[in-house]
């Protein structure tokens, strides 16, 4: 299945796939009850998350949050709003944490320490008249 | 050591910048570049909706070009959409 897959499908199937391991273990299967988020936040967003993770009052807050349709579940549908707002905090940390003498579009480690070094995090040329 | 998770999360950062550093603004995705991301990383969503329909819904404050968190919609989409044929397989 993973062959054919570009990147950001690959992302896509790891959202999905992380998702309904923790959403199929008790009641609905295809949704997560507050402890199943919990664990889920715990041992898959704990560097992203890292103040949080720690702090149950914390999670249970963001799942509050999370929980539009307030049935005490979260849907794939509210779920996925946080990995988004996740990748928007990254992104934003990759730029404050971008070198100041850079030329052009760099970024330094995102959420959890995730950037240069780790392969996750990036600057680019591009054109844009920076040299590595 | 990021999870699998948080990897992915970072990933999706690299595939916008791909395609946004092409040319012009950094954060900023012009009509030919989302059709090139759209056509490279998820053809199967360009059936439905063609790549000029996705930018119109995309460009939410209508500048012509699609910035980061207008990019982000498009992988809430997609992702809710994916998540949907999971269950369809």
């Amino acid at each position: 299945m993973s062959c054919g897959m570009s990147q950001l499908e690959r992302s896509i199937d790891t959202i999905i796939n992380v998702f309904h391991q923790y959403s199929v273990r008790v009641g609905p299967r295809d949704s997560l009850s507050q402890k199943e988020f919990k664990q889920l936040v715990q041992k898959e967003l704990h560097n992203f998350l890292k103040k949080e993770a720690r702090d149950e009052k914390a999670i249970n807050d963001i799942m509050e949050d999370l929980d539009t349709n307030q049935d005490k579940q979260l849907s794939f549908e509210e779920f996925v709003i946080l990995m988004a707002r996740l990748v928007h905090a990254s992104h934003e940390e990759m730029h404050k944490n971008a070198p100041h003498d850079h030329e052009g579009h760099s970024h330094g480690p995102g959420l959890g320490g995730g950037g240069p070094g780790h392969g996750h995090g990036h600057s680019h040329g591009h054109g844009h008249g920076h040299s590595h | 050591m990021p999870t699998d998770l948080e990897n992915s999360l970072n990933s999706i950062i690299s595939v916008y910048h791909k395609y946004s550093l092409e040319k012009g603004n950094y954060h900023a995705l012009y009509g030919d570049d989302l059709k090139k991301l759209l056509a490279t990383e998820c053809p199967q969503y360009t059936k439905k909706k063609d790549a000029d329909t996705w930018f119109k819904e995309l460009d939410i404050n209508s500048d012509g070009a699609i910035n980061f968190q207008e990019f982000l919609i498009l992988i809430v989409k997609i992702g809710v959409s994916a998540h949907e044929d999971s269950h369809k397989a």
